[in-house]
């Protein structure tokens, strides 16, 4: 059982007890329909909705910590899968014309449930927008989840190569600048060697938050590979990109890392370059930044 | 197969599976996948792992490989387990690698030692002059893993060469595959040299890189680890695999161009079983003969700086045309357009 579900035994234990309610009522109270007498149509269409709701309201609990929203989805997809399930019980049960409880068993639940419902998805609407709030700096123009790395967790290359693809595009259209730094951390491959792969990366999250800070708000931060990272800045000249650069190394230096084991401080230096956009596409401008970074580094080796 | 042969197979069990393999495994496991789903189909259990005496094959390596490119879905996955394979956790073998007293003693002992520290592919080094080249050859048939291999292989060699020198040494890397798409991840684990759509996989360093001792060289310590190293060897089984010997004799008997019979013969076996056993390999004689005189022509051009006649000549060839027919079926390029590219 995914971890999540196990917030959720309670709605789940109710969904399955009202199930069963209905399916005694209808027992209780009519005959049950030969097999041969069964329309697979009906059963199929009605079946399926209420499968179908059964798989939504599975989907959203094991994807959704407790909570207020959480309840209210919960209890219209309950309600919606009551409805469904009633309806596909009369295709079993025959039920004597005296009964008129059934109609309301069957089309009470579903309004209810779909107003539960929408005013559930107003308050997830205004629960994303504070969570996007906080992806602000890691994620621009769009979204796609399968593009970031389980590390850090930022966006990948691929994501940045698509982002800076609309932003070269956009700042073309706008005639502003548009810049990309990139950061590489300096002897990431000793720290690995010295205190494991795991250390290592402890260091790469702490970075990427430390990064996230020292931003602006319109920038994106991402993980080019390894221990490489890549900012695109907006509206940003190469003095100012420069500047930026130089921060985000001062910002790396300063930072007193210590080891999950034994609490040491690992002193820690980054590589920076910096490349402002000219006539060129995203792929030029990556590889103009990436050799513009091999000759910081260059000059890292003989100065060491 | 008997344990006779002086060379081991797709399906020998020699290599340790707590050693090399084990690697993997924990990034696997570091990355929050089941080993159930790492080990599937390979025919092994995690304990068998951590009981530390199972012997595996390359085809099971293979398949471990295999598992662990598709269920860690990340274009890194290869570069991070090189990372972690130089010099390694193999006893006298990974400490007589890290007690080298220069770079090119260090290369050349891997090479000695690839049926413990790369059994999959085979390292091969070459000097002229002025650079070192260390190129990869396929040990057992990798087949579609052939690219995880060698950016594993050229990132370990890579790593190993900034540990011991401690710096960022100018490699050049030469790929036979096109430039893939994430390509960011050569650039950072590897460098900016990169060169695709090469005949051969081959890295390239100067050679006074390779001659300048080591900081941490133990020249007492180091031959004793060597030494242990070697009866490590001995004792783990056939020091290299089939088509890395038929390399070697393709070699030594290249102005001859030999064929299918005269190899088999060589290697005592029929050419029925011959063929057979390279084709479980994956491979061909024609394909093997090809590699062979494709490598001795561009040793011949790049080097020796030889024209077309002079190469024809030397591996017997009817004439210069034949040759770059021929050549151009290797490589899809004409010798002309290569001229300068490997030391340009």
């Amino acid at each position: 059982m995914p971890s999540l579900l196990r917030h959720h035994r309670l709605k789940l234990l109710a969904v399955v007890l009202a199930a069963n309610f209905s399916l005694l009522l209808h027992l209780a109270a009519g005959d049950p329909i030969p097999v041969r007498e069964w329309n697979p149509l009906d059963i199929f269409g009605e079946g399926g909705a209420a499968l179908l709701a059964l798989v939504w309201l599975g989907l959203m609990l094991s994807s959704r910590p407790a909570g207020r929203v959480t309840n209210l989805l919960a209890l219209g997809l309950g309600c919606v899968f009551f409805s469904w399930w009633t309806d596909c019980l009369d295709e079993f049960v025959r039920l004597p014309e005296s009964v008129h409880w059934d109609h309301w068993l069957e089309s009470a639940p579903m309004p209810v449930g779909l107003l539960l419902l929408t005013y559930g998805l107003y308050h997830w609407h205004h629960e994303q927008l504070a969570i996007s709030a906080q992806m602000e700096k890691r994620e621009r123009l769009f979204r796609e989840h399968l593009l970031f790395d389980k590390l850090t967790p930022l966006a990948g290359a691929d994501y940045l190569r698509r982002q800076l693809q609309l932003s070269l595009e956009e700042s073309r259209r706008e005639g502003r600048p548009l810049s990309l730094v990139a950061v590489d951390l300096d002897h990431f491959d000793a720290i690995n060697q010295r205190f494991g792969h795991a250390e290592g990366d402890a260091v790469l999250q702490a970075v990427t938050q430390l990064l996230l800070l020292n931003l602006r708000r319109q920038d994106l931060l991402c993980r080019l590979a390894g221990d490489r990272f890549v900012i695109l800045l907006p509206h940003t000249g190469e003095s100012q990109a420069r500047q930026l650069a130089g921060e985000m190394a001062l910002a790396v230096e300063h930072l007193a890392h210590k080891t999950r084991q034994h609490g040491e401080r690992l002193q820690l230096g980054a590589s920076v370059a910096c490349a402002m956009a000219l006539d060129e596409d995203a792929e030029q401008l990556l590889r103009r930044l990436n050799l513009a970074l091999a000759r910081a580094k260059q000059g890292l080796a003989l100065s060491a | 197969m008997s344990a006779r042969e002086p060379w081991y197979e797709r399906d020998s069990r020699f290599i340790a599976a707590h050693q090399q393999p084990a690697g993997l495994l924990d990034l696997g496991l570091g990355r929050g996948i089941d080993s159930h789903r790492l080990l599937r189909g390979s025919g092994l259990f995690h304990e068998d792992i951590l009981r530390g005496a199972t012997l595996i094959s390359p085809e099971q390596y293979l398949r471990l490989i295999d598992n662990a490119q598709r269920l860690l879905a990340a274009d890194d996955t290869s570069f991070l387990f090189g990372q972690r394979l130089l010099p390694g956790h193999q006893g006298a073998a990974s400490q007589a690698l890290a007690q080298a007293g220069n770079l090119l003693e260090a290369l050349r002992l891997l090479g000695e030692l690839r049926a413990l520290l790369c059994p999959l592919l085979s390292p091969r080094l070459v000097c002229d002059e002025r650079y070192a080249y260390l190129y990869w050859l396929d040990s057992c048939g990798a087949g579609p893993s052939l690219r995880f291999l060698l950016e594993a292989h050229m990132a370990a060699a890579t790593a190993l060469g900034r540990r011991l020198s401690g710096e960022r040494l100018p490699w050049r890397f030469h790929f036979r595959h096109a430039e893939p798409r994430c390509v960011e991840q050569y650039w950072v684990h590897l460098g900016e040299d990169l060169h695709f759509g090469s005949p051969c996989d081959l890295m390239r360093l100067p050679l006074d890189c390779l001659n300048r001792p080591l900081p941490q060289a133990a020249p007492t310590a180091g031959a004793v680890s060597r030494r242990q190293a070697r009866a490590q060897l001995e004792s783990a089984g056939p020091a290299a695999s089939l088509l890395d010997r038929l390399y070697d004799w393709l070699l030594a008997h290249v102005r001859e161009a030999p064929g299918l019979e005269r190899a088999a013969e060589a290697f005592a076996m029929s050419p029925t079983t011959f063929k057979r056993k390279l084709r479980k390999h994956a491979t061909s004689y024609q394909e093997q003969h090809d590699r062979a005189r494709l490598h001795v022509a561009l040793w011949l051009q790049q080097v020796k700086g030889y024209g077309n006649e002079a190469i024809a000549s030397y591996l017997h060839f009817h004439d210069a045309n034949n040759f770059r027919r021929s050549f151009k079926r290797w490589t899809g390029m004409p010798p002309s357009s290569l001229r300068q590219s490997l030391c340009g």
